[in-house]
């Protein structure tokens, strides 16, 4: 069986060495995200300027629940963006035959290939968001509630990546599947709002049916408001439910894929 | 021979089909931008809650003025202009337009508009879809003034939009990738051009600063005019403005295409 860390570090060996040598782009990209970012924290900002609550929510609870938000996809964008976008345009071209080629996980070689080294180095200001909001409101979490953060955090980088994972392999069947990928931006934009903000019908298809509230709320709701049991229970249905959902729903494409011509 | 609005207007035709051929993605962006005006009901919608008025305006009023601000995106905004202008010149068929009597920025230009006619008239499709949910939330002031005098301002708007990406498009000359920079624009556009919230709830002087530079013209201009966030005086100003950037954007684009042809090489034939 091969060592998947020792890939993975190749992997991110090559890809240090690839930013290196194109700097430019690199601050470039970097400065794009953090624009965007600012963007995100602009808009919270300005609508607390004419009002004291959203949902219930102060403005540094909803700034630490935007830097949640921002940080999870953040670690999406440095770990997996890359690698998952180019698999969209192998399936077209034929590419991804070098991915099948390999002695080893498929879904695993294919989307750990890049790493985006700017989406990790803004994650650290996404962190700095979370850390100055939490100070702002005197939070003091214990350490196992920092620790069941982490892993919520985690818990939820797992559900972005397996919700890209399947829009991306709808290229397995669609003929054009050009900028599919925007619609998880779409969605993503739900996990910047409280759950409390969601009623009736919007709270049964973001809340429930898909996982995007529940993956920023249940990690910050730790922070704020200490260990709640349904959140984490919650958390942990959705990301099982999730996975296993891109792992059939890959594998599934992977029996249409034709090479060149599919 | 042909007169030149005769060979723009045969462009136009062509534009306006190939841009029919997309006419299913054009109705897919419409139907996730439908999502984007979701969050904006839900964030504003709670918001609102123990407060009846935010900047002097009504929930009400706030949700027009995004359903305004997506229809104007889809009548007036560019799609990837930038892109298809970049890729024309990379992969060199843009020395067709070298050779031919035609001004390239004129024929992007007319596909532009026919494209625009396409998506504009898609986003009426899932727009009817939610109106009878949403009709009860809109209200629109009743000045005349305000129906006559925003379809200037969209032309306008229109022109400033197509010239920023032809601009970036332009940027192909010097950078083999222009993502970045495109990217990086749309954060800028969509904060200055009033995509994320209504640009008067800015503190007054980072509206003042932002009422000079071009991204105030995009979309937020007619938006602001048709859903009573300026008045007729402020409007009038603002004409002067957009004007002068839509002069100054062509005078750029102009440099920037003759520059842009001294770096150019055209291999083959």
């Amino acid at each position: 069986m091969p060592n998947y860390f020792q890939i993975w570090l190749a992997s991110a060996r090559y890809s240090i060495t690839r930013t290196l040598m194109f700097r430019f782009d690199f601050f470039l990209w970097a400065t794009v995200e953090l624009l965007w970012m600012a963007v995100n924290l602009l808009l919270i900002a300005v609508i607390y300027e004419h009002t004291d609550s959203i949902a219930g929510w102060s403005k540094y609870q909803m700034l630490l629940l935007v830097g949640t938000s921002l940080l999870i996809q953040r670690f999406l964008m440095g770990f997996f963006w890359s690698s998952l976008f180019e698999m969209g345009r192998n399936i077209k071209s034929g590419a991804f035959d070098f991915f099948l080629a390999q002695p080893g996980n498929i879904l695993f070689m294919a989307s750990t290939r890049k790493l985006d080294l700017d989406g990790l180095l803004n994650s650290f200001v996404a962190m700095g968001v979370i850390a100055y909001s939490a100070n702002q409101l005197g939070l003091q979490p214990s350490a196992l509630n920092l620790f069941l953060y982490a892993a919520m955090i985690f818990c939820g980088l797992i559900i972005h990546y397996s919700m890209l994972v399947i829009t991306i392999s709808l290229a397995f069947w669609l003929t054009s599947a050009q900028g599919i990928e925007g619609s998880y931006f779409t969605l993503s934009e739900f996990s910047r709002l409280p759950r409390a903000a969601f009623k009736g019908l919007a709270s049964v298809v973001f809340v429930w049916l898909l996982p995007v509230v529940v993956v920023s709320n249940a990690p910050a709701e730790i922070l704020l408001r200490g260990f709640q049991p349904n959140w984490v229970l919650a958390l942990l249905a959705a990301t099982i439910a999730w996975f296993v959902a891109a792992l059939v729903i890959f594998h599934r494409g992977l029996r249409r894929y034709a090479s060149a011509s599919s | 021979m042909f007169s030149a609005s005769a060979k723009y207007y045969q462009s136009f035709l062509i534009g306006l089909q190939s841009n029919l051929v997309y006419r299913v993605n054009f109705a897919v962006r419409g139907f996730f931008s439908l999502f984007h005006l979701a969050v904006v009901f839900i964030l504003w919608g709670a918001a609102y809650v123990g407060t009846p008025h935010i900047g002097g305006f009504s929930f009400e009023q706030t949700l027009t003025y995004f359903l305004v601000m997506l229809v104007m995106q889809f009548f007036v905004g560019a799609f990837n202009e930038d892109y298809q202008i970049s890729e024309e010149i990379r992969s060199g068929l843009i020395n067709q337009f070298i050779l031919k009597p035609i001004n390239y920025f004129s024929y992007r230009f007319s596909i532009f508009v026919a494209a625009r006619l396409v998506s504009g008239a898609l986003i009426l499709i899932p727009l009817c879809l939610v109106l009878p949910f949403l009709h009860s939330y809109l209200t629109l002031p009743t000045d005349p003034w305000r129906y006559a005098l925003v379809i200037p301002a969209m032309l306008l708007s229109a022109f400033i939009q197509f010239s920023i990406a032809y601009c970036f498009g332009m940027l192909t000359f010097w950078f083999l990738e222009i993502q970045g920079f495109v990217i990086l624009s749309m954060a800028i556009e969509s904060l200055l051009g009033g995509q994320m919230f209504p640009l008067d709830l800015l503190p007054v002087w980072i509206l003042e600063i932002a009422k000079l530079l071009p991204f105030y013209y995009q979309t937020y201009f007619p938006t602001a005019i048709l859903t009573g966030r300026i008045d007729l005086a402020a409007t009038y100003q603002g004409f002067a403005i957009q004007l002068f950037w839509a002069v100054a954007l062509l005078g750029l684009n102009t440099v920037l295409w003759r520059r842009g042809l001294r770096r150019h090489t055209a291999v083959g034939g």
